[in-house]
């Protein structure tokens, strides 16, 4: 009887919870594109009557805010936003939900994605758990008045009997590096420098090497998951890596992150910067920046580093009826297009072509081919892990405290390591 | 005898309203304090991650043999002791030098006094973070300012040998206060005869300072030395946010070694271990600490 009263109750208050005006929750970063989506949500409201409560904090904060919340039966977000890198780990622990059948039952066409991305932030094994949300895929962001300069490419030409064009190869790239990094007060240390690291231990030392990585044509592993980044071509990237902090960056950028670094290109001090293709939005604002109109994007010549966040429904999730409607609509062509003119990067292919964007953004067909051209950084279950050991050798080695191939023969160690726990090495 | 009686009942009924008034904050005291230490050291004998949450795999002292052999464990527990150390030595010896002579003052000591309090009512998060930004080499204000007296940029967190001081540095601006509050409540609280009676007999400033101030200050120094202490070697947030442990393992302090193993690691078995670890070490060091200035009175 007791429960008999009880369980009415319970469909009486779930009843009329339901009739209320709905609330879904979701943990996002605090990204440009975030910012994009917020100033839709009104349509949203209009369109569902289901409100969006979006808790944007910073990226450091929110691998350790969300992987309690997924771990736990009942979590508080209804959806949330996946690092490419965390994709492995989370699918593994079984922490999203399949979104195969909804997909399915709605008839959404999946084909709209850039195949780079779908693979990336979208399937595991054959199996949609995500929706391909942005991408940050890592190119140079350089400044083309100077590379446009007449008297600068007058004096490439006399000084390396090549022009001073958009690199083709690591070796142009590196060459434009020593060419633009100027000691105007001839203290011995440059004050215009040819480029800006982001050599912070963790993370960020470790997404822009990648670069490097790729640009001397290293790769990460091989088809068994054996390390190869520790041959030839990672200790070149080590070294060159170090060499670009101390001769052609500023001081201190061992310690920087994106956004010191970003700083220091913004305020036109620095002819180039290894990074994120979101930031360039940044850099022609004129509220952030003072190059704007002269900051432009290319692709890294070995491939940048692929990147992207995509939307998923945790299996904790309260509402996964409303969080999908949600999912639904914010990669609705009308919101992608919008996010895209507002400065988004986003992951459907026709939105890179489409007029009226190229018209307002010239730089989207060579984004589309950023992409297409980006390499993997190895994704599985201990990636995090993985991110912060190699963190922590690349910064010993470019601090001076540890040789580039001893650094790099144990982080290699401890990547066998865990693709061994991981199941991955046969 | 019936007089007896009545006391002996008194007492215990006393006793009786004790443990009712205490028992709701025993209650919460074991349910927040004594729980969690107790899970954590169950939690430390399991193979136990958030992979796989569950205790069903028992593997006695593996996470702590394999913590003590993990890679930079030594380092990060030395750089956790230098810092405990430098963090400690340094805010007392400020924090005492102000205390007196905030002591010696009577006007505006409570402008003083809430100047001083600011730091310690920001946010370690926010400390970091706008001394981050002050401390940029190429934009920050403090190069900025040094180099209008001719000094070169200071590389404040990517230089290994500067990064560690700088911490110390950022620390001891933020927690000094903490110091002199407790040291100067102790101060005001001291009684005046004695330094009358030393003045009589023609005692120095300094002899004063030595032979009365130090001896009856003792408990106070001991009780804020000790909470420091405890406080210094949970320090995370700076590190997490100025430095990420580095440049390379320089500020690698051991609170955020455990930190990775529990979020990036996902191994909250391990994890357990180390704090288990750690709480051993300071559990001893202030039971040594305790019994040394005990000793000293």
């Amino acid at each position: 009887m007791k429960r008999l009263l009880l369980a009415a109750g319970l469909s009486l208050t779930l009843g009329s919870a339901s009739a209320q005006a709905q609330t879904i929750h979701i943990l996002m970063e605090t990204v440009p594109d975030t910012r994009y989506i917020q100033d839709l949500l009104p349509e949203f409201k209009a369109a569902t009557g289901i409100d969006v409560e979006m808790e944007a904090i910073s990226y450091i904060d929110m691998h350790s805010k969300l992987v309690p919340q997924l771990s736990s039966p009942s979590g508080s977000y209804d959806a949330i936003v996946v690092d490419f890198y965390w994709v492995a780990e989370f699918t593994q622990a079984g922490w999203l939900m399949p979104l195969d059948d909804l997909i399915k039952k709605d008839g959404l066409d999946t084909s709209v994605y850039l195949p780079a991305l779908m693979n990336l932030v979208g399937q595991v094994d054959g199996t949609t758990y995500m929706l391909p949300f942005y991408n940050y895929s890592m190119g140079i962001i350089y400044r083309k008045d100077l590379l446009n300069d007449p008297k600068a490419q007058a004096e490439f030409k006399a000084k390396y009997g090549a022009d001073l064009a958009l690199p083709q190869t690591w070796e142009d790239y590196a060459r434009q590096v020593e060419f633009f990094s100027r000691d105007e007060n001839g203290d011995g240390k440059p004050d215009f420098y040819g480029t800006v690291n982001q050599g912070q231990r963790g993370d960020c030392i470790c997404m822009q090497w990648s670069n490097y990585l790729y640009g001397q044509g290293g790769k990460y592993r091989d088809e068994n998951w054996k390390a190869t980044f520790n041959d030839e071509a990672g200790v070149k990237a080590v070294e060159a890596y170090r060499n670009d902090i101390a001769k052609h960056g500023p001081t201190g950028a061992e310690s920087f992150c994106f956004d010191e670094a970003a700083n220091v290109f913004g305020q036109g001090k620095a002819y180039s910067f290894v990074t994120f293709n979101i930031l360039l939005a940044g850099f022609n604002d004129p509220a952030s920046s003072q190059v704007v109109g002269n900051a432009d994007i290319t692709s890294n010549p070995g491939g940048g580093l692929n990147g992207g966040w995509g939307w998923a429904i945790p299996n904790s999730s309260p509402n996964k009826e409303a969080a999908w409607t949600f999912l639904k609509w914010v990669e609705s062509k009308d919101v992608v297009k919008k996010r895209t003119l507002a400065g988004g990067a986003p992951t459907q292919a026709w939105v890179f072509d489409d007029p009226e964007v190229v018209a307002k953004r010239p730089e989207m067909p060579r984004l589309k081919d950023l992409v297409a051209t980006a390499q993997e950084f190895p994704t599985f279950t201990y990636t995090v892990e993985f991110v912060e050991v190699l963190g922590r050798e690349l910064n010993l080695a470019v601090t001076g405290q540890k040789d580039a191939k001893e650094a790099l023969d144990l982080a290699a160690a401890e990547f066998d390591k865990l693709t061994q726990k991981a199941g991955l090495q046969k | 005898m019936t007089l007896i009686l009545t006391r002996d009942r008194l007492q215990r009924d006393d006793h009786r309203f004790g443990w009712v008034m205490t028992l709701p904050g025993l209650l919460a005291l074991s349910l927040i304090v004594l729980f969690p230490l107790l899970f954590t050291i169950f939690t430390s004998l399991f193979d136990y991650t958030l992979l796989h949450r569950r205790h069903d795999t028992f593997i006695g002292l593996e996470n702590y043999r394999e913590a003590i052999f993990a890679n930079y464990f030594a380092e990060s527990l030395w750089v956790t002791v230098k810092f405990v150390t430098a963090v400690v030595i340094l805010e007392f010896l400020l924090g005492f030098t102000v205390a007196l002579m905030l002591n010696n003052i009577t006007r505006f000591k409570d402008i003083y006094y809430l100047i001083l309090l600011m730091p310690l009512l920001i946010n370690p998060v926010v400390v970091a973070l706008i001394w981050r930004m002050f401390l940029h080499p190429e934009l920050g204000i403090v190069n900025y300012l040094l180099s209008l007296v001719g000094i070169g940029p200071v590389n404040w967190l990517g230089d290994v040998r500067i990064a560690f001081w700088t911490v110390v540095l950022v620390d001891i601006w933020h927690q000094v206060s903490f110091m002199i509050v407790l040291l100067l409540a102790g101060l005001s609280a001291l009684p005046r005869e004695p330094y009358e009676a030393a003045r009589m007999d023609g005692a120095s400033t300094l002899q004063a300072f030595v032979h009365i101030t130090l001896p009856l200050m003792r408990p106070v120094i001991m009780v804020t030395l000790l909470i420091r202490l405890i406080f210094a070697v949970k320090t995370f947030d700076l590190v997490f946010i100025m430095t990420r442990g580095g440049p390379g393992t320089s500020t690698d302090l051991i609170s955020y070694f455990i930190y990775r193993s529990a979020f990036f690691g996902l191994n909250i078995g391990q994890a357990s271990a180390i704090s288990v670890l750690l709480l051993v070490i300071v559990l001893v060091l202030t039971a040594y600490l305790y019994r040394y200035m005990r000793s000293l009175a």
